[in-house]
């Protein structure tokens, strides 16, 4: 078997076994980068430091050394996520010299669990998108399909994970950021509850709704690495002290007595026939297999893409104001004063979709507008959170589409901003409760396209999330 | 909600951004047409919501506030683009006269 096709559990258990080294693994990633370069999913790689920790991580294991949960597995990082002396671009000319000074707490949570970071990937400019079109470094391509879109805004660390150039990518979800990527490219991705995993060293989009989650070919991959990840962070003041359990202890329980979650909300017109189709069939097979479908209401859920661009790029506005040409990033060449210095360097080193949602975040805020617009905004998401937080009371977990429609072509909706923002529907309101969800693959249309479910849970209930998907996987493994 | 270009030149001022006459006209459009969409939050009553009643994440804590060491002065300022003794560097702020 190639061992690239290989989950990370299963790469695990090789590696376990002596049957493979990080060595040849590193390298067999390295060969898959260069044959699949035209998806443009990876920023930067670095092969020597890669070989260097596998060298050192395969002598380890061969003095019989007990290594780490991820011990010497190739994995990749998102673009906006520290790693100490490399680049960290965010996808933007802004930073496309920026070098780390150092770690993210989730870079240093994988290098503690033995991971080999081998490269950064590609991204929508400052995780603002839903195509992977608003990159700086050109668009990244959906391995599935390379006239297609991945999805946005971790279109490259989904992309890398299904082209098999490494095991698991981390991406980081603010409206739907993981999970429509995961979704359009046909592999597994989690946006843990808010709070659990922690922030510190990720740049900043919009700090009340942005996480960091693991993107994998399969659920128990998934599992296993936000095992790695979650967790408080003293560095962190926004992450949780709950008790972080082991999110693959419920794996093989089943789905029999498990309550499923419906809300007409989510099954809208805007639902093609066939992700509709395929979200009938999988609610199907978890009745037949002794779940409870329930009917739950989520009567604000239309609202919640409002409510996001309001306070997204609210707070995008104000993390954005630190980029100014002084203490990090490109300055422009020619200026009159100090300011005239900010407004060059910013005109000059942001994209367009960046500065459409300063402008937005900054209309939101200002004098005049602030009740009208921040101020509801927030109060409405009281109303989305208490609302999720009923639903499931009533169940174990939600179950909807990720998105309406699959992976959209490359140049589609660039010209229409409003409907790339309606890509996003029903990934949005989940940010904006704060609670998990991940997407997994339920099918594929007519043209081979992957389509993504969302389970969604309980707040720090990731577990049962596990448990639902797992089950799922298991029984639909020669669909894929 | 329509936007004038008023507001566009004032937004763009609030944001240290600069925008040809051509790309603000588009600004007016599209930031109408945005507006348009935020409106959905209008239809939510929101009068009984209490704002500072805490639900989600009351389990976070600051952590003790210690003196720790930091980066050295060095890295902080290794990605300024202009620096001299450890210090970021930019042009006069107050006028000599």
């Amino acid at each position: 078997m190639d061992y690239l096709d290989m989950t990370l559990t299963e790469v695990l258990d090789a590696l376990n076994a002596g049957e493979v080294t990080s060595q040849t693994l590193v390298k067999l990633c390295f060969d898959k980068i260069k044959q699949t370069e035209e998806l443009n999913a990876l920023n930067s790689t670095y092969f020597d430091m890669a070989m260097a920790r596998a060298k050192e991580l395969d002598e380890r294991r061969a003095n019989g050394q007990k290594l780490g949960a991820l011990g010497g597995v190739p994995v990749v990082l998102k673009d906006n996520i520290n790693l100490i002396g490399t680049k960290t671009t965010c996808a933007s000319k802004f930073l496309q010299n920026f070098v780390s000074p150092y770690n993210a707490t989730v870079a240093q949570k994988l290098i503690d669990a033995d991971a080999i970071v081998i490269g950064k990937a590609n991204m929508d400019e400052f995780a603002m998108g839903s195509s992977n079109e608003n990159s700086a470094f050109g668009p990244v391509k959906n391995p599935v399909d390379t006239t297609r879109v991945p999805g946005g805004s971790s279109g490259g660390s989904a992309a890398t994970v299904a082209a098999k150039q490494c095991f698991a990518s981390l991406g980081t979800d603010t409206g739907g950021s993981i999970r429509e990527p995961s979704s359009f490219c046909g592999v597994v991705g989690i946006k843990p509850t808010y709070g659990r995993v922690s922030r510190y060293g990720v740049v900043a989009f919009a700090s009340s709704l942005d996480q960091v989650g693991p993107i994998t070919r399969s659920v128990k991959d998934n599992a296993l690495m936000l095992n790695v990840l979650a967790g408080q962070d003293p560095m962190d003041m926004t992450s949780s002290n709950q008790p972080v359990e082991d999110f693959t202890s419920k794996l093989d329980a089943g789905v029999k007595g498990i309550k499923i979650g419906v809300a007409k909300q989510f099954f809208t017109d805007a639902l093609s026939s066939e992700v509709r189709q395929s979200l009938e069939t999988a609610l199907d097979w978890y009745k037949q297999n002794g779940a409870e479908i329930v009917e739950v209401d989520l009567p604000s859920l239309d609202t919640a893409l409002a409510v996001y661009y309001i306070l997204s790029s609210a707070e995008a506005a104000s993390n954005l104001a630190r980029f100014d040409g002084v203490k990090y990033g490109v300055r422009a060449n020619q200026y009159d004063d100090v300011v005239d210095l900010y407004f060059k360097s910013r005109t000059q080193g942001f994209g367009k979709e960046v500065k459409r949602r300063i402008m937005l975040g900054n209309y939101v805020l200002s004098s005049g507008y602030y009740d009208a617009f921040y101020r509801k905004a927030k109060r409405v998401q009281k109303v989305i959170r208490n609302e999720f937080t009923n639903a499931l009371q009533n169940c174990d977990v939600l179950i909807s589409p990720t998105t309406a429609n699959p992976a959209f072509k490359l140049g589609e909706k660039t010209n229409d901003h409003v409907a790339m923002y309606l890509t996003d529907i029903f990934t949005v309101p989940i940010n904006i409760a704060g609670v998990p969800a991940l997407s997994i693959p339920c099918g594929k249309n007519s043209e081979g396209l992957p389509i993504g479910m969302q389970i969604i849970g309980k707040h720090f209930d990731e577990a049962t999330i596990y448990q639902v998907a797992n089950a799922f996987e298991q029984s639909h493994k020669e669909d894929k | 909600m329509s936007i004038t270009i008023e507001d566009v030149k004032k937004l763009a001022k609030l944001s240290r951004l600069e925008f040809t006459d051509e790309e603000a006209l588009q600004f007016v459009d599209e930031l109408t047409a945005t507006l348009a969409q935020v409106d959905a939050i209008n239809k939510v009553d929101v009068s009984q919501v209490d704002l500072f009643e805490k639900t989600v994440n009351a389990d976070t804590e600051l952590r003790a506030d210690e003196i720790k060491p930091s980066l050295p002065v060095e890295q902080i300022v290794a990605n300024a683009p202009d620096k001299k003794d450890g210090a970021f560097l930019v042009p006069i702020t107050v006028a000599e006269d």
